[in-house]
């Protein structure tokens, strides 16, 4: 029992860290752009993708592909920027709808490109880091979970310690006392915007080699992605997090002692929770809502 | 002429805030837009900064037409607006909320100076400058949204309502930084609704009513009309 316990507990950290890539881009665009961007699911399925095209197929080393998903993918935040949001900018609900309409296109885009039918990308390693008999974790997860830690802990030294990390949190926190200080709001959506397609990109790239792909497998983390920030405060990157690893866990134990369809009902369930209770989330704060 | 204004209007949708308001602002001097609630006096300001953008007419800083300009360019010229509020950055710190002031600076060691100065003027901030600036008083907010103008190195200091909301002895700091700003060259354009403290504080003074200009003139003869005193200084 004990073992097993253990084994979920891994597996929940793995879930939980491709989970924090997603969410956190999530609320960074929100938070600079206000806008929620309903495509990012079909972001973390072009990273994925990206990893099916040159890791699979021609065969380049999958870190490179890696590189190229999040180069790539944060480009596609770029264009979303500036054929999307920004006309859009005074008219948060018409921005949701635009990214909605996306949502479809990158879809068939994909369907066209690939096929419906689901990819299969080979192992990177077979390698398997064993803590006994019965608790494994296979070197892919483990990638998953130090890319998760890497990149969350830069993008936090970035937003403190950079002074276009003050500026992002500048323009969250109140976009035209910002535009008084010389910051653009423009520049400052777009870095929001590459940041956190190109974490989404990452976060499927790296997954891609244990999960399906398929041109729908987005909407199963678009879901998780909006319980955890709706959890988590919207606004909120340090609640995103913490929310990721607390629906992790219970998704994951749930799934592993029970089954995956139960595990989804208690996730919404839990959310329902927390906004009767916390209507603004965890880390929510009433002016953000 | 430091900045000079020419027939401008803004409209807010259809509505017309402000109507072909004409001022001039010489190097150097304070100046002051009174008028109640609704006037026009922050409309004004928003246009110079570029948050409101005109209907019609100019606005020209330094010779340089300004008024197509988008608000972040603005600042560049050398105008700082201390909006009305304050509108500091509630979850950053006092110090983070400074340097964003200072953002298009690009001379490091003259912003660790004018740091280092703003934390003399306002030693309360010092002492504060690693909290986040939300768990400040009033008095304390206005005065980082005010050094946070500063750090801009500004030619022309744009205040709305810096005394609303504020304790009487908070004020009369406010009044004396003011003076002290303006002492060091730099060109203030203050808008009041505390009509005495405003005229005891600029050279010239505009008074606006209903998004017109009703009135102008040196400050004390403003003091002085009998209209002014009656309306704005309850006498």
């Amino acid at each position: 029992m004990g073992e097993l316990l253990a084994q979920t507990a891994l597996n929940a950290l793995y879930a939980a860290s491709y989970l924090s890539l997603v969410a956190v881009g999530l609320v960074l665009i929100f938070g600079v752009m206000g806008v929620i961007n309903f495509a990012h699911g079909e972001l973390f399925m072009l990273g994925a993708y990206g990893v099916v095209v040159f890791y699979a197929d021609l065969q380049l080393s999958f870190f490179f592909a890696i590189a190229i998903g999040l180069v790539f993918v944060g480009l596609v935040g770029l264009g979303m920027e500036r054929a999307l949001f920004r006309p859009l900018r005074d008219n948060p609900l018409g921005g949701l709808v635009a990214s909605i309409g996306f949502l479809m296109v990158l879809q068939a885009l994909a369907a066209m490109g690939f096929g419906v039918r689901m990819e299969h990308v080979p192992p990177v390693t077979q390698q398997v880091i064993s803590f006994s008999d019965k608790v494994h974790l296979a070197v892919p997860r483990l990638y998953v979970i130090i890319a998760a830690v890497v990149l969350l802990t830069a993008l936090w030294a970035f937003l403190k310690k950079t002074q276009f990390g003050w500026a992002l949190r500048a323009s969250a926190q109140d976009p035209e006392a910002a535009a008084l200080q010389g910051i653009s709001i423009n520049q400052t959506s777009r870095i929001a915007m590459f940041i956190g397609a190109g974490l989404a990109g990452v976060a499927g790239a790296l997954t891609a080699p244990m999960v399906s792909v398929n041109p729908h497998m987005g909407h199963s983390v678009i879901v998780a992605a909006f319980i955890v920030i709706i959890v988590g405060g919207v606004g909120s990157l340090e609640g995103a997090v913490v929310a990721a690893v607390a629906y992790s866990l219970v998704h994951t134990f749930v799934t592993t002692f029970y089954d995956g369809v139960i595990a989804d009902i208690v996730g919404l369930s839990l959310m329902l929770v927390v906004l009767i209770v916390k209507p603004t989330g965890l880390f929510g704060t009433a002016d953000r809502a | 002429m430091l900045l000079e204004m020419k027939d401008a209007s803004v409209n807010y949708g259809k509505v017309s805030a402000i109507r072909n308001i004409s001022m001039s602002v010489p190097e150097g001097s304070v100046v002051t837009i009174i008028g109640a609630n609704g006037a026009g006096k922050s409309t004004t300001l928003r246009a110079l900064s570029g948050l409101a953008s005109l209907r019609s007419g100019e606005i020209s800083f330094n010779g340089k037409r300004i008024d197509k300009l988008a608000a972040h360019r603005i600042v560049g010229e050398g105008i700082a607006h201390v909006p009305e509020g304050r509108r500091i950055f509630p979850d950053l710190t006092v110090e983070e909320n400074l340097r964003t002031g200072a953002f298009l600076r690009k001379d490091k060691k003259g912003i660790e100076a004018d740091l280092e100065s703003c934390f003399d003027h306002f030693p309360r901030l010092k002492e504060r400058r690693r909290q986040l600036a939300k768990t400040m008083s009033g008095g304390e907010q206005q005065m980082l949204a005010i050094g946070r103008a500063l750090m801009a190195k500004p030619k022309l200091l744009l205040m709305d309502e810096p005394s609303m909301g504020l304790a009487p002895i908070i004020v009369e700091e406010i009044a004396r930084i003011i003076e002290t700003i303006n002492a060091q060259g730099i060109t203030v354009i203050l808008v009041e609704q505390n009509a005495e403290l405003a005229l005891g504080l600029a050279t010239y003074a505009y008074v606006l009513e209903t998004g017109n200009l009703a009135l102008e003139g040196p400050a004390d003869e403003l003091h002085d009309n009998d209209h002014v005193r009656a309306a704005y200084l309850g006498v």
